[in-house]
């Protein structure tokens, strides 16, 4: 029998892979998605000026291969359910998650991770292995101010600590 | 417009846009109902149904037959993402394509960059009720669905802390090559959540056993014998290697 459906709703299976979406509340910012993306459907933007990271995901280049559900670190990027994606105008298909750049704690410019970033990495230190206070000191460097501490300490080397 | 007679033409697809196009005919999802009717030469057509990401082959028919049709509705349809901006072919040599900066959004390419695309079907491919409501947006019959977004930042919510979210990373790799992506990592939410919610080992072991029982997928009972092992081998590494930096270093407790 015909389906009725464009004048009924009609849900697809619960393994369908459909539409990727972002949720703006576990997203980290890391570009893993950005990285495993066969088509470049999901970009990652920084702006070192105004301290901003955008993940830009692209509806409209996306193949729903879920590579991006595969890789992604804490669960943000889902593929749901929905398949009704058709528009008329492409900046429909758009979705942008705007996440601000940490500031280094060496010479104040903006690094190239996020705060949530650095949340993330704190997070997973498991007490009593790491030394939490030292690694807490190093973690929000710029690439220039790591390169000057790891001069620093090498040039210390064979000195005994108090 | 009461009904619109389309006419098809692939400009380099892999012929899955092409044979949901013929799934849209058969008699189960019947887009003739809707007035659509496929035609056999462009100069009948009121719409051009374009698949593909536009090859360089391609373009000189895709564009004859644009021109052959009648002035006036001259509508144009991209079905499939490759239609819609390049798709997986995005960077292939054989299509006919602008060199430009890839950080520019939405992104371009595909069929849309040569023709004034009035609909857009992403989808690789689309499903036919997909295509189906496509068509009934064009008509009116249906409201649009998607729109695009900008979240700034706001809530942060990480879900595990400190020791958990350290032994979900150790387990997550290990589940994924056991049962994959899709069933390994909601199966270790569920363990996670059995982790969380009870306070001892025993506790912890009786929790799993129970769920192990009620589980009726043989496949998701492996999962979660394996990943309790997996997760006592973790905790039996960080204790072993608590216990060694205390007898190194003299750590308190």
């Amino acid at each position: 029998m015909t389906k009725a459906y464009p004048f009924e709703p009609e849900e697809a299976p619960p393994e369908y892979r459909g539409i990727p979406r972002i949720d703006p509340v576990l997203c980290i910012g890391c570009g893993a998605c950005a990285n495993a993306c066969p088509p470049n459907a999901i970009l990652r933007i920084d702006d070192p000026e105004n301290g901003t990271r955008r993940i830009v995901l692209d509806v409209g280049r996306c193949i729903r291969c879920a590579r991006c559900e595969e890789v992604c670190p804490t669960g943000a990027v889902r593929l749901t359910a929905e398949f009704e994606a058709a528009t008329d105008d492409r900046n429909d298909h758009v979705e942008i998650v705007e996440l601000r750049l940490a500031r280094c704690r060496g010479c104040g410019k903006y690094t190239c991770y996020t705060e949530r970033q650095v949340e993330k990495v704190l997070s997973l230190i498991p007490r009593g292995i790491l030394d939490f206070d030292r690694v807490r000191e190093k973690l929000p460097l710029c690439s220039e101010c790591k390169l000057k501490l790891t001069v620093l300490n090498a040039t210390k080397f064979g000195e005994v600590e108090p | 417009m009461k009904s619109l007679w389309v006419f098809h033409v692939n400009t380099g697809a892999c012929n899955g846009c092409d044979i949901e196009i013929l799934d849209v005919l058969i008699p189960y999802y019947d887009i003739e109902r809707l007035g659509v009717k496929l035609v056999p030469t462009p100069r009948h057509a009121h719409a051009l149904l374009v698949t593909g990401p536009l090859t360089r082959q391609a373009y000189h028919a895709a564009k004859m037959a644009y021109e052959a049709m009648p002035p006036k509705p001259r509508i144009v349809i991209a079905v499939g993402t490759c239609a819609c901006s390049g798709g997986i072919f995005h960077d292939s040599y054989a299509l006919r394509r602008e060199y430009r900066e890839s950080l520019e959004y939405p992104l371009k390419g595909g069929t849309s960059e040569f023709l004034p695309v009035h609909l857009y079907i992403p989808g690789c491919p689309p499903r036919p009720e997909e295509i189906l409501y496509g068509i009934a947006l064009l008509k009116n019959i249906v409201e649009k669905k998607v729109r695009g977004e900008l979240f700034r930042e706001g809530t942060f919510v990480l879900p595990r802390e400190s020791f958990n979210a350290w032994v979900e990373v150790l387990l997550r790799a290990r589940i994924r090559k056991e049962l994959g992506y899709f069933d390994g990592y909601s199966l270790l939410r569920r363990f996670m959540e059995l982790v969380e919610s009870s306070e001892s080992k025993e506790e912890l072991e009786k929790l799993v056993e129970k769920t192990i029982n009620d589980e009726g997928d043989s496949r998701l009972r492996y999962g979660l014998e394996k990943l309790y092992s997996y997760y006592l081998e973790v905790v039996r590494t960080y204790e072993g290697i608590l216990a060694a930096k205390r007898a190194l270093v003299g750590l308190p407790k």
